[in-house]
């Protein structure tokens, strides 16, 4: 017992943690999975998975059986160590990115003073493992996928950032917590309310950061084939399928948190009002990924440099003017 | 309308068709030297090409050249011989780029080279086939005479004999 | 042909050939023989500079099958089936182009009502094979559920046409002289059902697809090709349509059913890709038109004229061009006879190989996603490029 108390207590509460999120994920994962493709299914007209258990329930698990069967393969001419880190450091990084996620009133992992900060470093190396996979897969698409990435990855993360200033600079916290602390239960209550702008702002980067269509461009199938990951087979593509869905509830879960209130809601405040609304935001993920085109390259660049940038500066510039005002 | 637009064109022979018993409105033989400036008048009068290709007669390889305008519809063909021995034709790429693709597969097919195709690599059959599978036997080629129904020719060269039966001729000549 | 004539040891002949004239910093790209876009085994070679295309070139040959020389050595009528797979999209255009080359060399009448019924199953698979562009076009473009809701239609669509012609793709029905069967009565009453329901999903399609922001700003403005470089490769089809040419080889040669018909030729000025998209959006209307009309006046009669010839029948001598109205272009067929059962010689126009001729100055200097997008709005079935 001596040899357990040395440990220190936060450490355990981490690692218990970590494990929670793993399951967390993997989980979630399947779900959505399921969720998109019934979300797709619907959408055009058609039953979806249907095959695997009442209502093709047990598809996710099939799939996943499926990808972990698969020859892992390793293209001639590419760097297999670079290669085979590419999805390892798609997944893991995203993990990390739910520490300070405030699920619940103590529902959190560990509150982290500077959260918001930790998430958003911590997405960069998403950026990294694609632009990895893309180059060390010695495939032409896979190198244009991730000169795709990179620029795209850095121009949205400048909006992206402006945006989260600005509820930082409002509540004047970068602690997911606290800033969900200082939101009311009511819908009018929330930050969406008093920033209208950086929600839209932050909604329109989460898909870019997220590559969901219509900003797939560094997987754009109809151009790129399969864009960074074409040479990936099995769990290599396994693990990068599952590092977007996670990005996506990462994302859906700062946004709740920051912008539609977090854990709070009409009636009993707790991880289920968070939870709704995570779905809700994966829901419009899906249903804007089977319902548009893909843009452009160019026209993905310009809708960032062009009118996101400058309205996410003046926004934030109006922020602080008004906190100071006032 | 063709025999005042190749006016100034030494044709060898023009015959205008019924578009209704043919599909064709005028038909042209011309020698290998005028393709290219009659090629050039179709385009400046706003003609487009439809298709080329050849038909293997005993005579030779001919190409045949079909037009159509947009406006006043009416096909033109354009005919020229070129021997079995050396077959060897103008490229009309420089007018008509789409005649480019036409012409590497009448290439593939026949065989017939056309100086001056920008990119004369094999399109249709692998680039190391070296057969040329519309090539007819000896024994399968017919005349054009054969081929060709005998018409009323609005213009024709005196020396023109490719479409008079060789008995014909054979007639006129003891004559 | 001559690999070490080139002076170069990888990549195959074409690549070889492509690299001769490309520029030190740039990245060949092949697109193809197996690539999402090109919808079938098209390759096209591109040289990008970062993601602008400097250069492309489509290879060829992939599915050539040599249907011109099979028209030799097949008897006329035996060739028919063969008109049928050129173009799995529209099948009836080229079976309708090759039995009127035949019809137009013999000089033979074809009954009324098979006149009709050609033109009403025609038609029917003019719309049917629009239906397909458009699913696997916005594809293309990054949307993946038009293609459902163009493919529900389309198998209705399907559906109806096999009860005349008996299948479902390679449609082989059209015969020298008429066609193989009589219109049922349930065929005609199925039509006349989904014609209203098809004139209604069209607005919707217009709502949700055409109208999409996101859809124009991809199709406005990209792969401008004028009328003049239209008559340069000899494009015709939707494609010319789009660019200002109104010619419609159904209105120029005065098809004789068509001629009585209320109907017009869609026509775009623009010469984009957005052109071509809403020509062909427009013809889908303007076929239900066609085929209600046809329906209204279909006369009584044989559907097949008398002492129609048998497979060992021997043409006339002589040649003759008949050209279709198909759904990507003028299908030509020039047929050339040495009196014999078989054809002498036979020439098979194929619109996509003309319109696709053009890809490589439409694309020059384009981004890549352009490129793709310009392929699409050419409607390219690469069977018939092939042949």
């Amino acid at each position: 017992m001596t040899f357990l108390a040395a440990i220190p207590s936060e450490l355990i509460h981490i690692v218990i943690g970590m494990v929670a999120i793993m399951a967390f994920v993997g989980i979630h994962v399947l779900v959505l999975v399921y969720a998109e493709r019934k979300g797709a299914g619907h959408i055009q007209r058609r039953p979806g998975p249907f095959e695997v258990g009442p209502h093709g329930i047990l598809q996710p698990l099939a799939d996943a059986g499926k990808l972990i069967g698969k020859q892992l393969f390793t293209p001639t001419n590419a760097d297999p160590i670079l290669f085979w880190m590419a999805p390892v450091l798609a997944v893991f990084p995203v993990l990390l990115l739910f520490v300070p996620m405030p699920f619940g009133p103590v529902v959190t992992v560990q509150e982290v003073n500077l959260g918001l900060l930790l998430i958003l470093a911590f997405a960069g190396i998403g950026v990294l493992s694609t632009m990895l996979a893309g180059w060390a897969s010695n495939n032409k698409f896979g190198l244009l996928g991730a000169a795709r990435t990179v620029s795209q990855s850095v121009a949205y993360e400048i909006p992206l950032l402006l945006a989260v200033l600005c509820i930082a600079f409002q509540k004047g916290s970068l602690n997911l917590s606290t800033i969900v602390e200082g939101q009311g239960s009511w819908p009018w209550q929330w930050n969406i309310v008093t920033q209208p702008l950086a929600f839209l702002i932050f909604l329109v980067c989460a898909f870019a950061e997220t590559n969901r269509a219509p900003f797939d461009l560094p997987e754009a199938e109809s151009e790129l084939t399969a864009g960074f990951h074409t040479e990936y087979s099995g769990m290599g593509f396994g693990m990068f399928f599952m590092a977007e869905y996670a990005n996506m509830v990462v994302v859906s879960g700062v946004c709740t948190a920051l912008f539609l209130g977090g854990w709070k809601g009409p009636g009993i405040d707790g991880v289920w009002w968070f939870m709704i609304k995570v779905y809700a935001l994966l829901a419009l993920f899906i249903w804007v990924r089977w319902t548009y085109p893909r843009v452009r390259f160019d026209q993905l660049l310009n809708i960032n440099w062009k009118w996101l940038i400058p309205l996410a500066t003046l926004n934030l510039l109006g922020t602080v003017f008004l906190m100071k005002v006032f | 309308m063709i025999d005042s637009l190749f006016g100034t064109i030494k044709v060898q022979y023009l015959v205008k068709c019924d578009p209704a018993k043919t599909g064709l409105a005028w038909s042209v033989f011309l020698a290998q030297s005028d393709l290219l400036p009659a090629v050039k008048l179709l385009y400046r009068a706003n003609y487009f090409l439809e298709d080329l290709t050849a038909i293997d007669a005993k005579e030779g390889y001919l190409a045949v050249y079909h037009f159509d305008h947009i406006d006043s519809p009416g096909r033109v063909a354009l005919r020229v011989l070129t021997s079995h021995e050396a077959p060897e034709l103008p490229s009309i790429a420089s007018v008509y780029q789409g005649a480019e693709w036409h012409e590497r597969e009448t290439t593939d097919f026949y065989g017939i080279t056309f100086t001056g195709n920008p990119n004369p690599v094999p399109l249709l059959l692998a680039p190391d086939m070296t057969e040329h599978p519309l090539q007819k036997t000896e024994a399968q080629r017919a005349f054009l005479w054969d081929l060709f129904p005998p018409a009323e020719p609005l213009r024709a060269a005196a020396d023109f004999t490719l479409l008079t039966p060789a008995a014909k001729l054979a007639e006129t000549g003891e004559a | 042909m001559h690999y070490e004539q080139l002076g170069v040891t990888e990549g195959d002949f074409y690549n070889r050939n492509f690299e001769k004239g490309a520029r030190e910093d740039t990245m060949i790209l092949n697109l193809g023989p197996q690539h999402p876009a090109t919808h079938g085994v098209l390759r096209v070679i591109v040289e990008l500079d970062g993601e602008y295309v400097i250069r492309a070139e489509p290879v060829l040959g992939y599915l050539h099958r040599m249907h011109e020389k099979m028209g030799e050595v097949k008897t006329l009528s035996q060739f028919i089936p063969n008109t049928g797979r050129i173009d799995y999209g529209h099948a009836l255009g080229w079976n309708w182009a090759f039995v009127g080359a035949v019809e137009r060399l013999a000089g033979f009448e074809v009954p009324e009502r098979a006149q009709y019924i050609r033109v009403i199953t025609t038609e029917i698979n003019r719309i049917t094979s629009h239906l397909l562009w458009w699913g696997a076009f916005t594809l293309d473009l990054g949307a993946i559920t038009p293609i459902m809701y163009a493919f529900d239609d389309r198998e209705h669509l399907l559906d109806i046409l096999q009860m005349p012609t008996g299948s479902r793709l390679t449609h082989s029905s059209f015969r020298i002289g008429g066609v193989c069967t009589d219109l049922s009565e349930k065929f005609i009453e199925t039509v006349r059902d989904f014609i209203p329901k098809m004139r209604e999903r069209l607005p919707m399609y217009r709502d949700l697809v055409t109208d999409n922001v996101i859809l124009r700003k991809r199709l406005e403005g990209v792969g401008v090709m004028d009328a003049d470089m239209c008559r340069r490769y000899g494009v015709t089809g939707p494609v010319a349509r789009g660019s200002g040419l109104a010619y419609d080889v159904r209105q120029a040669e005065h098809f004789p059913i068509y001629e009585g018909l209320d109907w017009q030729v869609a026509v775009r000025t623009e010469g984009d890709s957005m052109a071509r998209y809403l020509v062909r959006m427009d013809e889908m209307e303007q076929s239900l038109n066609i085929i209600e009309q046809a329906l209204a006046a279909l006369p009584a009669g044989p559907v097949l004229m008398k002492n129609a010839p048998k497979v060992l029948w021997k043409a006339p001598k002589g040649e003759s061009y008949f050209a279709v109205e198909g759904a990507r272009g003028k299908i030509g067929v020039h047929l050339v006879s040495n009196g014999g059962e078989f054809a002498y010689k036979v020439k098979l126009r194929s619109p996509c190989f003309s319109n696709l001729s053009a890809y490589a100055e439409a694309a020059r200097g384009t981004i890549l996603a352009d490129a793709v997008a310009i392929l699409g709005s050419l409607d390219l079935v690469i069977p018939e490029i092939d042949r």
